[in-house]
């Protein structure tokens, strides 16, 4: 029903999808897998209209089509349930479902044919939610169950899932599943993009395995174990080897004890434990999505948590302000670097004290004493082989990635602190930038501070972690010495087919 | 690949041309939306007395020349309240925050300072100072208002400055009326000569003009070092930049907020002050917002939201207003001026949508030269 | 106290209508704080043309020269705001600023405009729109001579606006689509609706019922127009804040704002409010002080349309 041959797109350097085929036929339930950046959220966005392709050809039903934007997707019966929904909250879900393609008697809006239709769908497909409810008055499952009505009510008979379980309980879960399965009986085409293996195995047909933009195999998942299909989407990672100083870790410097942060629907964080010495790099592998971000937030304090303790060096920063953390010892290599980690319009050598502005000698008596900020600044970009146009007086949003990045990484690791938080320390770095930050990571560990990794890489979690733990749907589900697991197991793990006991 | 590579020592010449090259670059927005509103102006002024158009604009540019030192005078001495309030309007945005109560924070801080100048009896220079103090606490209370409402309650600090413009030009026409009223002129009685900010005697021939110039141009420049050289600047500055990583960095956002509307208010007060520390300037008692205060709007603009640049800002518009006032000669009202005013500030509002228009224009220019350079080269390698 | 509640209405009548204005341009998500200056400009032309209809040879019934400066007024209004339009929808420009340069341009536009042409930036005119009694209606016992006599064709107007406004945005596909926008512009997007069409076409109707906003205010209550329209335009975004962006509400308000200004102009006449010798001014102030404590009181629950103010950016997932 729909072929996608030979797609390729790449955004500036960044090859997203790379010669990449892909199909799905009538009736079927075929799943997209992969982790982090390989490349399926990018290959359906483009099937929706919202990209367009450098290379390839979309066929819908063997005839070639061109989609430019939604509209078009709409026209082809394509629809699509995206990760974020698209709802206007204080609406009904009957407008909701019918905003765009309302029907009208006398300019007025007329609810009657549109709600029969409505009624219909729901009854064929299961899908009971209540018409008449505003969608902010909706659990998040039913809220999803309107954005599948929607697309039914378009009359699509291609329909694609982006993630659709992250935010959904088990029980709900299940109920999702059921309705996938019922649309492939109807005799549509769905596409299912996730990284659960075991969610994959309980609906879907076949799998499309994707890896770093290429399309690594298509597999009939009846006949296919899960290990397979985690071998697939995690490959052989070439694992970098550095030398690091023997593992000898000494005294607790972080221990989080039950942290837990409550979601609208659900715990998007429960009972999280975990410690860090002095002396070792621990990595919290898993796939984006499962936690991460909100756990870093609660670490750093940019967000408030439910219950539970976070000890520093023996001090309980639990509640304490942002600031305080700082001081109490903590450094913070953010995900999103130039939301958080910068502020773009600085320039460089004032982004490198944006922690510590405030402390002596860089001020005194509230005048910046930009001798020693600028002197300070040299010594930074100098160590850490930070590149710009104009030194330290560079403004920052000229700066490439790379060399932003490592700024961060500067400031961060010269700061006076004994944990560092690195989350995504290489996200969308080149080779050499990379392997900079690598080696300063260990560097740190071997001078006795304690790294805690935060990484969608399985390579680099595995490169540089002494102790790997697994986050999986806001839980720690595995704990690990790096020596005794493997990068297939540890992918099975991510993906939720196996959890261990929580030690 | 080192990048800091070492270059010849350049002439002072180099150097000269490099810094004019570069503040005329930076420039550029100001400079084409002066150019649009003058355009629009002349434009307008056509319409109606084509004749007439041409001389008008050119006495517009000009006026403010060679009538005599008086004139330069009243340039100066009327430049000093706009060049604050400009001031303090780029405070204000440097936090990320609009300053629209500007014109109740001047009438609330011109009443303060008048009612001292009027009623108390305090000698010599301590008089005028005392009453430009009063202008300042005045200006800074009308000012946090709208920021502690912002930081408490999440209210908008745009309507909220709104209200309390209007409820600041009611309270003073009330208390012109109870305390400092003269009947027979309908606006406040004059201040006592102690009061008045000290002039220059007869440097420019019977202009008012006293040493609030000297005030503004200070304060400009104190607060250009305070944006650049403190740290209380530096988180000023963050927060107007990224909100998100002044968070990150561990900065105190609300409290921010407030100071900056505190200090913004104050700065707007100090101008208010000194616009009514003259003989001869007195609170009228119409309900009318005072126009001043939205001047600092387009001072701030045109300065580049700098405070240096407001006070070259503050200057051309004080001397394009005397302009306007000798146009009338030509027959044209002076309310072209504020159309002038106007565009500009509508046009700098849609300067970064130009500037990208043109830099857009640009970048498709060189990727057509690219691409057929690409295809002389005969085809691609992949 | 009849009186009250006919005077009460003249303020009623124009805040109502240009606050249901900013209803529409904010309900698609743009700010419009150039009400003000929307509604300057829509009285300078429309009082302008009832002048010139006045003074012509033949003139054309009261009432019908009412109603053309009203419909002028409307065009001049919804002309101008397109220059806000394009500014914020095409040009992304910070939404606040733009509509500050239109409120700086319309008085000086009017004064300057008035002064080329006639000499003077007053505009008189011949104070003839009141409707003494409506046949039959104002007959009715205790309701005939509230709303019936001594009224004014714009109060029959400004229901017609109410009632329309209300059924288009709550009733009809425009208004559905243009509520979306405002709220959720990508989700509007997604499903085909065009967005800046949409929003264009919402700010030139605020535009518009400014306009005729402004053209009632200066009849209703002077015989000239003089260059200002004495801060209804703000008091406007104040009753459109207060009623929390709902046409029903936004009636209450303005029915309280326009009790307020009534009292500040007429509290002479009353007894009880004349002895207690409160200043003018304090009654003039009092429906912006009621704004500011009631804006400090809601503004935590306040439901403004959730992308009001927000750039649209395309293709943002």
């Amino acid at each position: 029903m729909v072929k996608m041959v030979g797609i390729t797109k790449k955004f500036g350097n960044l090859v997203a999808n790379d010669a990449v085929d892909f199909e799905v036929k009538k009736g079927e339930v075929h799943a997209l897998l992969g982790e982090n950046g390989a490349g399926k959220s990018t290959l359906m966005s483009i099937l929706f209209g919202l990209y367009e392709p450098d290379e390839g050809a979309i066929y819908i039903n063997d005839e070639l089509v061109h989609i430019k934007d939604p509209n078009d997707a709409a026209k082809y019966r394509i629809g699509m349930v995206h990760q974020h929904f698209k709802l206007v909250e204080i609406f009904s879900v009957l407008d909701n479902i019918i905003l765009g393609s309302e029907d009208t008697k006398n300019t007025f809006i007329v609810y009657k044919d549109a709600r029969k239709k409505v009624n219909d769908i729901m009854k064929q497909y299961n899908l009971e939610v209540d018409l008449d409810k505003k969608v902010s008055e909706l659990t998040v499952g039913q809220q999803q169950k309107v954005e599948i009505i929607k697309m039914l009510y378009r009359d699509s008979d291609i329909l694609i899932f982006d993630e659709p379980t992250a935010v959904l309980t088990p029980q709900e879960i299940k109920e999702l599943i059921e309705i996938i399965k019922n649309f492939a009986k109807e005799g549509k085409a769905v596409i299912l993009i996730s990284h659960k293996l075991n969610e994959i195995k309980m609906s879907s047909d076949r799998c499309t395995i994707l890896r770093r933009g290429k399309k690594i195999d298509t597999l009939d998942v009846k006949k296919v174990s899960t290990d397979k299909m985690a071998e697939f989407m995690v490959g052989r990672p070439l694992i970098s080897s550095y030398e690091k100083e023997p593992y000898a870790p000494k005294e607790t410097i972080l221990k989080i004890e039950k942290l837990t942060v409550e979601g609208r629907n659900k715990a998007i964080l429960k009972d999280v434990s975990l410690a860090v010495q002095s002396g070792e790099i621990v990595g919290i592998a898993g796939i984006d999505g499962n936690g991460q971000t909100e756990f870093a937030n609660a670490l750093s304090g940019l967000q408030p948590i439910t219950s539970g303790s976070i000890i520093l060096n023996g001090n309980d920063i639990t509640r304490q302000s942002i600031r305080k953390r700082y001081e109490t010892g903590l450094s913070h290599i953010p995900e999103d670097r130039h939301r958080y980690g910068l502020v773009l319009d600085f320039k460089l050598s004032d982004n490198l004290v944006l922690q510590n502005y405030y402390q002596q000698p860089f001020q005194k008596y509230g005048i910046l004493n930009r001798k020693i900020i600028d002197s300070y600044s040299e010594e930074l970009i100098e160590k850490y082989d930070v590149r710009t146009s104009s030194g330290i007086d560079t403004v920052t949003r000229s700066m490439s990635g790379g060399n932003q990045q490592k700024a961060i990484l500067a400031r961060e690791i010269e700061r006076d602190h004994s944990l560092l938080l690195a989350f995504q320390p290489t996200r969308g770095l080149d080779v050499g930038a990379i392997e900079h930050i690598h080696k300063n990571l260990i560097k740190e560990r071997d001078r006795g501070r304690g790294v805690l990794l935060i990484s969608y890489e399985l390579e680099e979690i595995f490169t540089l972690s002494d102790r790997i733990l697994v986050m999986y749907e806001g839980q720690i589900t595995g704990s690990f010495m790096t020596s005794e697991i493997t990068p297939n197991e540890l992918g099975l793990y991510m993906s939720g087919s196996k959890r261990s006991e929580q030690k | 690949m080192k990048q800091n590579e070492q270059h010849l020592k350049p002439t002072f010449l180099d150097k000269t041309l490099q810094v004019l090259k570069a503040t005329f670059n930076v420039m550029k927005p100001s400079l084409i939306a002066i150019g649009v509103g003058l355009l629009f102006g002349f434009i307008i002024m056509l319409i109606f007395n084509a004749s007439g158009a041409f001389p008008g604009l050119i006495r517009l540019l000009t006026g403010g020349l060679g009538s005599g030192t008086k004139v330069l005078g009243d340039i100066l001495l009327h430049a000093a309240p706009v060049i604050l309030t400009g001031v303090a309007l780029v405070v204000a945005f440097k936090t990320g925050l609009f300053n629209i109560g500007a014109s109740g924070q001047m009438i609330v801080a011109g009443y303060a300072a008048v009612h001292i100048g009027v009623l108390w009896n305090i000698p010599g220079p301590l008089h005028w100072i005392v009453a430009l103090l009063a202008g300042i606490i005045a200006g800074a209370i009308w000012g946090a208002i709208p920021g502690i409402l912002k930081a408490l309650t999440n209210t908008n600090e745009v309507v909220s400055s709104i209200m309390l413009n209007y409820i600041g030009t009611y309270l003073v026409v009330y208390l012109v009326k109870q305390n400092v009223y003269n009947a027979s002129t309908a606006k406040s009685l004059n201040i006592q000569p102690s009061a008045e900010l000290p002039g220059f005697g007869t440097l420019f021939g019977n202009s008012k003009v006293n040493i609030g110039i000297f005030i503004a141009i200070g304060v400009a420049i104190l607060v250009h070092y305070i944006f650049k050289k403190t740290t209380f600047g530096y988180e000023l500055k963050a927060s107007g930049f990224n909100k998100d990583a002044s968070r990150y960095a561990g900065m105190n956002a609300k409290r921010n907020i407030v100071l900056s509307m505190l200090i913004s208010g104050a700065i707007v007060g100090l101008g208010g002050a000194i616009l009514y520390l003259v003989n001869g300037t007195n609170l009228g008692t119409t309900y009318d917002l005072l126009p001043e205060g939205f001047d600092g709007i387009s001072v701030a603009l045109l300065g580049l939201t700098e405070p240096i640049g407001a006070i070259f800002a503050g200057t051309f518009l004080s001397y394009i207003k005397q302009g306007g006032f000798y146009m009338q000669v030509n027959g044209f009202p002076q309310q072209i001026i504020d159309i002038i005013i106007a565009v500009i500030v509508y046009t700098t509002s849609i300067s970064v949508a130009i500037q990208l228009f043109f830099k857009h224009l640009k970048e498709k220019r060189l990727l057509k030269k690219e691409t057929s350079l690409e295809n002389l080269k005969g085809g691609s390698d992949k | 106290m009849t009186l009250i509640v006919q005077l009460t209405l003249v303020s009623v009548v124009p805040l109502l209508i240009v606050a249901l204005g900013g209803l529409m341009s904010e309900k698609s998500g743009v700010t419009n704080i150039a009400l003000e200056g929307l509604m300057l400009l829509g009285a300078f032309v429309g009082i302008w043309v009832i002048r010139e209809l006045q003074n012509a040879t033949n003139p054309l019934p009261m009432q019908l020269i009412y109603f053309i400066g009203i419909v002028v007024g409307g065009i001049v209004g919804g002309l101008f705001a397109m220059t806000h339009a394009v500014a914020s929808i095409k040009f992304n420009a910070d939404q606040i600023i733009s509509a500050t340069a239109l409120n700086l341009f319309a008085p000086a536009f009017a004064i300057y405009t008035a002064r080329s042409i006639q000499g003077a930036q007053q505009i008189r005119f011949a104070a003839a729109f009141r409707i003494e009694k409506v046949p039959l209606l104002g007959d009715i016992p205790l309701i005939g001579e509230l709303f019936f006599q001594k009224t004014y064709l714009s109060f029959f107007l400004a229901i017609g606006i109410l009632a329309f406004i209300w059924i288009l945005l709550y009733k009809t596909k425009a208004g559905l689509r243009i509520r979306a926008v405002g709220e959720n512009p990508q989700a509007a997007d997604a499903q085909g609706i065009n967005i800046y069409k949409v929003r264009y076409l919402s700010v030139m109707a605020s535009g518009i019922l400014a306009g005729i906003g402004g053209v009632i205010f200066v009849v209703t209550t002077s015989a000239s127009f003089d260059a200002t329209v004495a801060g209804m335009g703000f008091l406007a975004i104040a009753v459109l804040i207060f009623g929390n962006w709902h046409p029903g509400r936004i009636l209450l308000s303005a029915i309280v704002f326009g009790f307020f200004r009534t009292v500040a102009s007429a509290y002479s006449s009353v007894d009880f409010l004349k002895n207690l010798n409160l200043p003018r001014e304090f009654y003039q102030m009092t429906p912006f002080v009621i704004t500011l404590i009631v804006l400090a009181i809601t503004s935590k629950n306040s439901r403004s349309p959730k992308a009001l103010g927000e750039i649209y950016e395309m293709g943002k997932r």
